[in-house]
Order: structure tokens, then sequence, then C-alpha cells
């Protein structure tokens, strides 16, 4: 059996089961005819003059499901936080006296246990998270006849993700040894990283993209106008929105590593921040404007400034984790 | 190849937060016997097997063990080690255990599965091997616990009170494998405050207490110094009889006299000299102290409220001279 000892009994595989296997089902029933999308196996029918079999709308409305819904939200925080349940108690039961005696008296060094069990953590995850993608993956091909490779981003995005919450969750069962302890306290820095994205990313659209997409806004009555032309970005904003984003920028980025998947998924050649591609020709200015000022906002952060300042805080963070395990005594 | 496979001096260990565990430690263990180290509670036996296994950092340590520094890793791939209170993951088997600490001591997948069924056989659990953890009663998890300590084929197995929790049957078995490891060339390395059971099975033990070793030793080495022998007489000593004796070195009681050390040379005119008085002899023995009368001694201790001393020692088993 290796190195890698089992993680979890039937429980977690269970909970794997009813969280996965839900969605997959709900997503594999989508359909398109042509009169528009067929839910349920075609148990329903919902009319639509654009998203119809064979049309580039179907394809990107399909895709958006996944790369816009399942992804950030079912499997980037429902089944993560499932994920982490399960996972959690991985490195608080290895430590435990009685347990880590026997791995640590053995001639293996303490950073490759360490590391061995992290990322026998971290396979555990993409396991799940890529059988989700194979289903997502046939469905595709057989729903629009488009095999999509690009899906499997997902595996890797979402593991990625994972692994930042989880190493805080690492760090603290090093320190505590307690399951509760390292679930709660990762929960909360994921908390916290996640309303400090928010907090950026309504910022950026209140700053950036609502005067670009010609619209400004009445701060004391809340009241919207739209001008039909790009607007002068306000400097107080752009300086509030600066301090959000200098806050944000050593914490990890969940939110925006998941939707990193929209850059690598592409449909008929543009990916999915791409929006101005999938505009109909007849297309007008302002919808033109808006879907340029949300393409820009879907590329308001660089793929390395996302990845890079993730990495940064996760090697950190299990960097100390690390050396606190292996100078220990236990 | 040296005798000593364990040779450590001033080995000192202090917490962060001022408790010092040991207190400049320095042991001997031979090679191929069963050693046994015993101590009160937080005497820092089990701070001592950590230190030797690499899970605990000394503050200060020399010496060597199998021929290279203590902490060297390489060590550790000709050790054992079943540490005390063993958790194994309830949700793995009994092979799959020793398989998975196999992995951890770099031995191929191959060789681990031979391994794992000679050793569940060997600890009598080849029925059980395919049972999971949970299922499992105390002592037959101190078997598995047992057989991954042997995965590796060890020099050296620590085992840090193996018998706590187990019932007498599970003891007796455990004691025969103890045996059964002697017995194949390893040296046996046991902490235990159940010094019943050490003394049933050490060739020699360290007494520890408070961080330090007070005693260290063969059993017989140890209570040499507590030897004599007893005669139980029957009838009336005359008091001209009982002033030579005393001179001799004999200290009478009532119808009881013991002569100190452990030849019985001296003893034979003294039992010539009561026959001549037609003086019954009774019983003869050679006594010594138990492990517990020396531990007890060692560590000065009588228990909480506790002043009881044994005066009259156990006699050693086989050692009756006249019954």
């Amino acid at each position: 059996m290796g190195l890698l000892p089992p993680i979890g009994g039937e429980e977690v595989v269970l909970d794997r089961a009813v969280s996965y296997g839900v969605d997959r089902v709900m997503y594999a029933s989508v359909g398109f005819t042509p009169q528009g999308v067929s839910v349920l196996f075609g148990a329903y029918e919902l009319k639509n003059d654009l998203i119809v079999e064979g049309s580039m709308f179907a394809d990107y409305f399909y895709m958006m499901i996944f790369t816009d819904y399942l992804v950030p939200w079912w499997l980037g925080f429902f089944a993560l936080v499932l994920a982490l349940i399960s996972v959690c108690p991985i490195f608080p039961d290895f430590l435990k006296t009685g347990s880590i005696d026997v791995a640590i008296s053995k001639p293996m060094s303490r950073v490759t246990l360490f590391l061995v069990k992290y990322l026998g953590s971290l396979l555990f995850v993409a396991i799940q998270v890529l059988v989700f993608c194979v289903i997502v993956f046939i469905a595709h091909g057989v729903r629009l006849d488009a095999w999509n490779l690009e899906i499997f981003w997902a595996v890797l995005l979402l593991t990625f993700v994972f692994s930042l919450i989880y190493c805080v969750a690492v760090l603290t069962a090093v320190l505590t040894r307690s399951t509760l302890f390292s679930l709660l306290v990762a929960l909360l820095v994921w908390g916290v990283t996640l309303s400090i994205q928010w907090s950026e990313s309504i910022m950026y659209k209140a700053t950036y993209v609502m005067p670009a997409s010609g619209m400004s806004i009445n701060m004391k009555t809340g009241a919207t106008n739209k001008a039909g032309e790009e607007l002068e970005a306000n400097a107080e904003m752009e300086r509030f929105y600066g301090i959000v984003r200098a806050v944000g920028m050593p914490l990890p980025k969940t939110r925006d590593a998941t939707y990193l998947l929209r850059k690598k998924v592409t449909v008929r050649g543009n990916n999915m921040t791409m929006s101005s591609a999938f505009l109909e020709d007849e297309a007008s200015a302002s919808e033109l404007l808006e879907a340029k000022a949300m393409e820009d906002y879907d590329n308001r952060h660089s793929v390395a400034y996302v990845v890079g300042s993730s990495l940064a805080f996760e090697v950190f963070i299990l960097g100390i984790a690390c050396f606190i395990f292996v100078r220990k005594d236990f | 190849m040296s005798d000593i496979v364990i040779d450590i001096a001033d080995v000192r260990k202090k917490y962060r937060g001022g408790v010092e565990a040991l207190r400049g430690v320095s042991l001997q263990v031979p090679r191929g016997g069963i050693f046994g180290l015993l101590g009160p509670n937080g005497a820092g036996k089990s701070t001592l097997v950590k230190i030797l296994t690499s899970i605990v950092r000394p503050t200060r340590c020399s010496g060597i063990m199998l021929g290279a520094p203590i902490g060297d890793k390489s060590t550790l791939a000709r050790i054992g080690y079943l540490p005390e209170h063993a958790r194994f993951p309830e949700y793995l088997k009994g092979g799959e255990v020793i398989r998975y600490v196999a992995g951890l001591t770099g031995i191929s997948r191959a060789e681990a599965g031979q391994k794992a069924g000679q050793l569940l056989e060997m600890v009598g659990m080849q029925d059980w091997g395919k049972h999971k953890m949970a299922t499992y009663s105390k002592g037959m998890k101190q078997r598995i616990g047992l057989a991954q300590a042997l995965v590796n084929d060890p020099e050296i197995v620590f085992l840090d009170e193996p018998t706590d929790g187990v019932d007498p049957k599970g003891r007796l078995e455990m004691r025969n494998l103890l045996q059964r490891m002697r017995d194949d060339g390893r040296t046996v390395f046991i902490n235990s405050h159940l010094l019943g059971e050490l003394e049933m099975i050490c060739d020699s033990v360290a007494i520890m207490d408070k961080g330090e070793i007070v005693q260290q030793g063969t059993i017989a080495e140890l209570t040499e110094k507590s030897r004599r022998y007893e005669l139980k007489t029957r009838g009336t000593i005359s008091e001209e009889l009982k002033h030579k004796l005393i001179a001799a070195g004999a200290e009478i009681g009532a119808d009881m006299m013991s002569m100190v050390g452990s030849d019985p040379a001296p003893i034979q005119p003294m039992l010539d000299a009561l026959r001549a008085e037609k003086i019954t002899i009774v019983e003869l023995r050679e006594v010594r102290q138990s492990l517990e009368e020396l531990f007890m001694e060692s560590v000065g201790a009588t228990g909480v409220g506790g002043t009881q001393k044994r005066s009259t020692p156990p006699q050693l088993p086989g050692k009756e001279l006249v019954k």
C-alpha cells in the first residue's frame, strides 16, 4: 500500500457520493432542442430563441453553467467545505501520540513525511474533482459534440484553491493537534479572504466597470444614470479601491483562482471572459461597451498575480507548518 | 560487532517551560538480551526512548546506537518501535498496518506483503489480518503493534509499556513473543513499570527516577547485596550455639535465622552444628530482593501513606536447598 495511508472511511465516500452525485446528474440532464433548453432529461422545456440546438449560444450557455455556477459555487464552495470536513482530521489524527511516534521513528525524513501526507490529502480532493470533470466532459461531448479537454483545468484549479485553505488547517493542526480548531481556523481564514475578494470585486465594478460602461451612480439617492459613453473613474474611488486591493494582495485568491477557469476554457476559440465575442451581430453600442467593461473586469488580475500571490501565501504557511513539524517534540 | 548496542552518556532534555525530563542519563545496553527500563510515572523513561528513536530532540546527548551517533537517520532502519498507547487507523486492516509501516521503512511492496503474512502468523493473528483494526481487542492491537515493530527485521526493538492494558493471557503471550525475539538474536528494550512482568523476562535492567539512572545491571548483580540464606528450625538452640552462630555472622530470630551472602559454603558448618544439637531443620532457602523491592529501595518510595516493607523477601524460584 506504499507510503500513503488511506484517508477516511465509508462515511467520507458517502458524503462525496451525495455531494457530487446530485450536481452531476442535474448537469447531464440539461439538453438543447430546436426550440430551446430541456432540463431533467427532457421532462421540461424552456423556450428560447438564441439558446437552441447547434447554436454558439448553446455551447456558451452549457459551458457557462459549468464555469460560472457549478465550479465556483457548487464545487468551489459547497463541495470544498465538505472536502475540508473530510480531510481536516488527517493531520490531527496523524499527529496524535501513539500514531505520529511510529511514523517519525522511521528513516524517512520528516519533511518527506509531511509533504507526502499533505499531497496525499490533496490527491484525495483532486480525484473527487476529476470524477466530476469526467462526467462534465462526457456530458459536453454527448450533448454538443464538443470534446473539450480544457474542462480538466478545473481539477488543477480547484485542487489549488483547496490547498490554499487546507494549508491553514494543516498549520493549525500542527500547532494544536485539534481537528475542530483547525477546521474552524481554516474556514475563518477562508471567510476573511473571500470577504476581501468580494469587496475588491464590488469596488472594482463601482470604480471602473460602471464608468467604463457609461454608468454613473448618485451616492446620495442611489439612482443610476446611463450616459451611453465611457466615463472617467472617480479618483477618490480609485484610491479606496487601491487600499482594498493592497489589503488582499498577500492573501490567497481562492475566488479569483476559481474564476481562472473562465480564462482557460474556450468555446469556439474564445475563452469565457471574452463577453463581446458572444454578443449578437446586431448588439448595440452600449451593449458592446458593457461587454468590453466586463471583459476588463474579468481580466483585471493576471494569472501570474492570482497564482503567484496565492502560491506565496501557501508556501509561507506550509513552510511554517513544516518547520514546526520538523522541529517539534512529539 | 560490539557487544553494546546502545552506549549513551549525559543525555539531557529540558522541555520548554523548564521541565527537566532527563538530567544526564548514561546507559549501556548489551546486545541480544531483554533490557528493562524501570521507573515510576514521569521518571523520563518514554522521553529517553523517544530520544533514541529520534522522536524527541535532546537538549544534550552524546553516545552511539548500533555504532552510529544518536539521531542518525540510517540507524532508524535497523530499529523497531512500539509506542505506548499505539494508535493505528481503525479503518485499516491488520495486514495493511504492517504494510503501511513497511512502506515507511522503505521496504518494497512485494516484500512488505510477504513480511506481513509472516509477522501475522508469528503474533498469532493470521486469521485476523483481513479484519479492520476497529474490530480488534486491546491485546490484538498490541500484537499487531508488535508485528509492525518487527517489519524491518530490526536489531533493536523498543517497546514502551507493551503489556499496559493487556489481560493476563495476553501478557503471557507477549512474554513468549519477547523471549522469541531474544532467541532470534534481537535486543529488546522494554519500558515498563510492571515490575513483575520484567522480572520474569529481563536479562538486565536500569532503574530511572526523576530523570536519572539510579541503578543499572543484571538482576543478579543488582540483588547481589541482598542475597542471603534463611533457615527455619524447630527445637531449642542452646545459648552457647547461639553465640557461636552470631559470631559467624548469622542473625537469629524466634525460629528463623539468616546468613547474608550468596556463597553456600559458610552455611555448611552452621547446619552441622545445628544437627549436632538435634535441631530439626524445617526449611533452608536462598533469598534475594525482588525487583519490586529493589525498585522501591532505589527510588525511595513507599507509596502514598505506605510504610510497609517486606521483612521476608520472596524466595528465588528453583533455589530451595532444603524443604
